[in-house]
């Protein structure tokens, strides 16, 4: 249909009901008037465009951008990746948390060899407590089971003195709601240097979530179970980067590497384990660190970093940290993390006691050498 | 408690009726109208469900001008069977894994459709059911939080005929049924959705009348000749078409707007002219978006054939254009209800389109829709036993029931005085109200 027949059905509708010609007048006169405000816009930019003006514009904005870079370069540092970054030492704290939500927050000034003791029951609708070390003034994310998230400061946590405690005088910023517990705490101060959001499962499976989504996922309150299974839950969420090396390690010594740019926008099961296996660990690697794992008895078995493949295929079943002799033996692991020479290991062992070790120490020995069996580790950076 | 819910094809509402007044639960507060919610679904990658406006305005904030990612997946395989050989093939799919949810709509029309086993939504599989079933636990839930109490049974509208085939019509019904009690509700009891219309206009009556009542709404036409007020209550004969207004929107698509992405220049590239045709189809459109038909697009537009057009199309299926741009057709056509005039405009990255539409364009559009219409209401009085002069009163409900052509055919064969306007959203939701209410 050409320009000519449109306008004679509209003057076939005017004259078939004269009361439509206004209509028509007003739809056609405004439609001229965008028009020609866009036809001036068009004009302005054309000129721009050949005296030169734009072209200046851009280059100014080119310049702005160089600078913005620049600084964040310097903020950075010459490695690229999220752990060059540095750590306030003298603010560093450690966090206990069990699954119901409570949570201790510990100072680490002083170098403390032991924390205290927690007494009463560990054991939180069949998780261990978590420990997770960071800057007293970090932002972190709750991840609950349901797939909930909150956020929190760590200084909104009232520090806990004193050798012994109960779980009723942790803080419990954030009561699960029914049907879900506590997944995991993650610092989040990283996020505008971050590319992804990173989720494990008990169950293996892995999803990755772009950190431009973080805004809606805050607001909306809401970042994903990360697995597709009914049965399984969340067990762990950080930040990366692109190009970063992704490990899960499992209760039964399954180890599995994953390069995050491989890694999909759903959730995918990416380790195969068998029914009595679940993941205890999950963390991101760089070439320097080497791979601390701990079992229940407080033995410790230490990789470089070379040593973990990465698993190329969908759902692998890893590498074997132990024999199949050990494994039999009953010998099962309760932690693992990346770690440097010069990092401190905090653990709670069975007792409820919280002891802070030298990694590189632990490592050399082979043992915590803790006096009842380990629930749970979290590695304190060198610089505090 | 009991309430009236209307699972409609393009918008749903709950009432609740007290034994002296009707309540439509202001269900949806982003909507223009918060008795009506939009009969929409959106569902993300993590699979969280919202309705209504939510599921709407989640939509537009997840999609538009987002970042793409297409991988190729194993589809399955196709077996060929030749005269002395056979060989299996792999069919690939490009899926775009960044993308962050699903819009759907017409997920009654789902119901109707026979053969349609269901779609697929990430990893997951969902039936026509299991989609009714979460639209329906939501608009239960927004329900009793309004109400503040527990809702068990619930009197649901249905179509005349879910189909011709009566199978098939009763395992739409069953599918409905067992998608109800799935989202809570322990008693489910169906009404035909213009008898329900009819007992809210019943309400109003002082003596007995032969009604038809006309409920041309999102997805079918239904029609029901009663016999209304005083003690009786009777059904003479029930009819009814798939047509309605989904059909009007095509129908404006198809002869008005394929012009705008290339339809009539396009002449010898028969995988764009598929693109161009499958605009029409709303469902259909977001599958086109794979690598492979950017390329075709783009390889198009730079040897400049119909590139402004072309742009337009690329722009419409790459940026999520194409649920805006039906909205925009159908405010167009509820516009020409009241005006003689409406303009369908999209303006948005790569596409600028403008069509000043008008209604003798509209109902020239949707001429042949009339005679179908009149034939099935001829039919209907005729099972029915009564001729046009017997009917005392004809009730409009549904949205394409305000269709000037429509009104005007029922004003020539009952008069002007017999047809009666309703509230063309909440008259059937009201009546299911009274039935659930057991009157």
């Amino acid at each position: 249909m050409t320009f000519n027949d449109k306008i004679d059905e509209w003057i076939k509708e005017a004259e078939t009901r004269p009361a439509s010609a206004l209509t028509i007048l007003k739809l056609v006169a405004n439609r001229l008037r965008d028009l020609t405000e866009r036809n001036e816009q068009l004009l302005a930019e054309n000129l721009a465009l050949q005296d030169g003006t734009r072209v200046q514009d851009y280059q100014k904005r080119i310049v702005h951008l160089e600078r913005q870079l620049d600084m964040l370069k310097r903020q950075v540092g010459d490695g690229s990746s999220l752990a060059a970054l540095p750590v306030e030492a003298e603010s560093l704290n450690l966090l206990v948390y069990n699954a119901q939500g409570q949570v201790f927050r510990f100072a680490l000034q002083d170098n403390p060899k032991t924390l205290g003791r927690i007494s009463g029951e560990l054991v939180s609708d069949g998780e261990f407590p978590r420990l997770l070390a960071v800057p007293a003034h970090e932002e972190l994310l709750l991840l609950f089971t349901s797939g909930r998230v909150s956020t929190l400061r760590a200084e909104d946590i009232p520090l806990i003195q004193g050798d012994s405690f109960t779980w009723e005088m942790a803080a419990q910023p954030d009561e699960p709601h029914a049907g879900e517990i506590l997944a995991a705490l993650m610092p989040l101060s990283r996020l505008p240097l971050a590319d992804f959001f990173l989720q494990a499962s008990r169950r293996g499976f892995v999803k990755k979530t772009l950190t431009s989504l973080a805004q809606s996922i805050l607001d909306n309150h809401y970042l994903g179970r990360g697995t597709t299974q009914k049965s399984d839950q969340p067990f762990d969420a950080l930040l990366c980067q692109k190009g970063e090396r992704y490990v899960l390690v499992t209760y039964e010594g399954r180890l599995l590497g994953l390069e995050v740019d491989d890694l999909t926008y759903s959730a995918e099961e990416r380790i195969r384990i068998s029914a009595t296996d679940y993941v205890i660990a999950a963390f991101t690697l760089q070439p320097e660190q080497t791979i601390l794992c701990v079992t229940q008895n407080g033995k410790v078995i230490q990789r470089e970093a070379g040593f973990v493949e990465v698993a190329k295929s969908a759902a692998s079943r890893g590498q074997a940290l132990i024999s199949p002799s050990r494994l039999e033996q009953g010998v099962r692991f309760i932690g693992a993390a990346a770690m440097k020479e010069t990092d401190k290991v905090a653990a709670l062992d069975a007792e409820g006691q919280l002891t802070v070790y030298e990694a590189g120490q632990a490592a050399s020995a082979g043992t915590f050498q803790a006096g009842a069996a380990l629930l749970s580790i979290g590695v304190i950076p060198a610089t505090a | 408690m009991k309430i009236g819910l209307d699972f409609g094809t393009s918008n749903s509402g709950v009432a609740l009726y007290d034994g002296h007044k009707v309540t439509v639960l202001p269900l949806d507060r982003e909507n223009v109208l918060p008795e009506v919610v939009k009969t929409v679904l959106y569902i993300t990658r993590d699979y969280q469900a919202a309705i209504g406006q939510e599921a709407i305005a989640q939509y537009y904030r997840d999609n538009i001008n987002r970042q793409r990612r297409f991988v190729k997946k194993w589809g399955g395989e196709i077996e060929y069977h030749g005269a002395d050989m056979s060989y299996v093939r792999d069919v690939f799919v490009y899926v775009d894994e960044l993308k962050p949810g699903r819009l759907l709509q017409y997920l009654k029309t789902a119901l109707r459709r026979k053969g349609f086993a269901g779609t697929r939504i990430f990893e997951r599989f969902y039936t026509p059911g299991d989609l009714a079933q979460i639209y329906l636990s939501l608009l239960k839930a927004r329900a009793e939080a309004v109400l503040g109490e527990k809702i068990e049974a619930v009197t649901l509208g249905r179509p005349v005929k879910f189909s011709t085939d009566l199978a098939h019509d009763r395992a739409a019904e069953e599918t409905l049924r067992a998608a109800a009690h799935e989202a809570g509700f322990r008693q489910v009891d169906f009404e035909l959705e213009p008898v329900a219309a009819a007992l809210n206009y019943e309400l109003t009556l002082e003596k007995p009348q032969n009604v038809v009542i006309f409920d041309f709404g999102g997805g079918t036409l239904d029609i029901a000749v009663m016999r209304l007020g005083g003690n009786q209550r009777e059904v003479y004969a029930n009819g009814g078409v798939d047509i309605a207004g989904s059909d009007f929107d095509r129908a404006i698509i198809e002869k008005r707007m394929l012009a705008h992405f290339g339809l009539g220049r396009v002449n010898h590239q028969p995988e764009i002219l598929e693109m161009i045709q499958a605009v029409p189809d709303w469902m259909a459109l977001p599958e086109l978006g794979t690598p492979i038909n950017r390329n075709l697009l783009e390889k198009a537009i730079r040897a400049g054939f119909a590139s402004v057009q072309l742009k337009a199309l690329q722009s419409l299926i790459y940026n999520d254009l194409a649920f805006t741009f039906y909205n925009r057709v159908e405010a167009a056509k509820i516009a020409l209800s009241s005006e003689g005039a409406a303009v369908i405009s999209l303006d948005d990255k790569d596409i600028a389109l403008w069509e000043l539409y008008t209604r003798t364009q509209f109902e020239s559009d949707i001429f042949d829709y009339v005679g179908q219409v009149e034939k099935v209401l001829l039919e209907t009085l005729s099972d029915a036993g009564l001729e046009p002069g017997q009917i005392d009163a004809v009730v409009k409900t549904g949205g394409s029931s305000s269709i000037p052509l429509f009104t005007d055919l029922l004003t020539r064969m009952f008069g002007v005085e017999k047809v009666k306007d309703t509230n063309a959203f909440s008259s059937v939701v009201a009546g299911l109200a009274i039935k659930a209410s057991g009157r």
